[in-house]
């Protein structure tokens, strides 16, 4: 994923004609599998010998949104934690009456914003 | 000597751009063109992801069993190198692709778009897709199917469902196997069954015992096939 990531901002900056890039600014979903911290370590490599080099990684994470089609309710992902098991669960279940929803927000990995250098 | 003082350069210029692009929204799109293709050949599709070992090929084998006399059935088999799942299905007379990730541990909409052209969607009606041995990377990404399966057995303990809650999020529906093993591994199935409800409310949970067939007849309803 990150190598994708790096992949792409390379091929805009490319497409600028740009000489280096300085910062690149990401939205993380919550519900993607991706960990933060893993992706600014794969990110670190990733960029050495490009024009990425030494570029500052800032990353927003977003929340899980969720839906629900039976009652309309919309509102933040709960997630459950389980003391037991020291994790937290996320919980498709409409908070309201009980069904499940669906996701709609959590799930993306965006290129927001890219600073470079011409 | 010449009388050159200063250099004037022009200015770097910084700029921001902002494409707004989702790196996972790629694959999200292929998956939908998968998913627009099949539909358009009327064929349905089922991703099927779990662990390795956790009975995934032999469900795939019993359901194959089970309805290739009703549907024209075929199966992408995806695994890093080897082709022996790909045989262990061929051997029950239906069209068989294996995709080799090399080291991929998902499959991912651009390699189910090869393996499709592989086939000729005419000839078939089902199209099962054993995903790579994985509990985890698969959920992520999509492959246009119509339904997703998570098979998780009793052999991965009492905890895999907690553990992996993620997995379950985008299942129509999950399949605990290997129940005959059950009070050996001193796992209850009831409680993994909730486990599984409470993430996810509308999944259909079915408990099997792959290697028997028992349980199939019930998954084949849950799939509604």
């Amino acid at each position: 994923m990150t190598t994708q990531i790096v992949e792409s901002v390379l091929a805009e900056a490319e497409k600028q004609d740009a000489k280096k890039v300085t910062e690149v600014h990401l939205t993380i979903g919550k519900l993607t599998f991706l960990g933060i911290e893993q992706v600014r370590f794969a990110y670190r490599i990733l960029v050495e010998d490009t024009i990425m080099k030494g570029s500052k990684l800032i990353i927003k994470e977003k929340s899980g949104v969720i839906e629900c089609p039976s009652c309309g309710y919309k509102g933040t992902l709960e997630t459950e934690d389980n003391p037991m098991y020291h994790v937290p669960t996320p919980i498709l279940k409409c908070p309201e009456c009980g069904e499940a929803a669906k996701i709609v927000e959590g799930k993306e990995c965006t290129i927001e914003r890219i600073r470079m250098v011409k | 000597m010449t009388n050159l003082k200063e250099v004037v350069k022009a200015e770097e210029e910084t700029f921001d751009i902002e494409p707004g692009m989702d790196i996972l929204k790629v694959n999200k799109k292929l998956a939908l063109k998968n998913r627009e293709l099949l539909r358009k050949h009327k064929v349905k599709a089922i991703d099927v992801m779990g662990s390795i070992g956790a009975g995934k090929t032999s469900l795939i084998e019993k359901l194959v069993q089970a309805l290739k006399k009703k549907y024209r059935i075929a199966v992408f088999k995806g695994d890093l190198t080897t082709t022996i799942d790909a045989e262990r299905i061929g051997c029950h007379g239906v069209e068989v692709v294996a995709i080799n990730t090399g080291r991929e541990c998902h499959l991912d909409a651009n390699l189910v778009a090869r393996a499709v052209e592989k086939i000729r969607l005419e000839d078939i009606d089902l199209l099962f897709i054993e995903n790579v041995g994985n509990l985890i990377c698969p959920a992520e990404f999509p492959l246009g199917t119509e339904k997703r399966v998570v098979v998780v057995s009793v052999t991965e303990g009492p905890y895999m469902v907690v553990k992996h809650p993620f997995s379950f999020m985008d299942a129509d529906v999950a399949v605990i196997n290997k129940k005959d093993l059950a009070k050996v591994m001193k796992v209850d199935t009831k409680k993994l069954e909730m486990e599984v409800k409470e993430i996810k409310p509308d999944v259909k949970v079915v408990v099997t015992n792959a290697l028997k067939g028992e349980g199939v007849e019930e998954l084949v309803d849950a799939l509604g096939l």
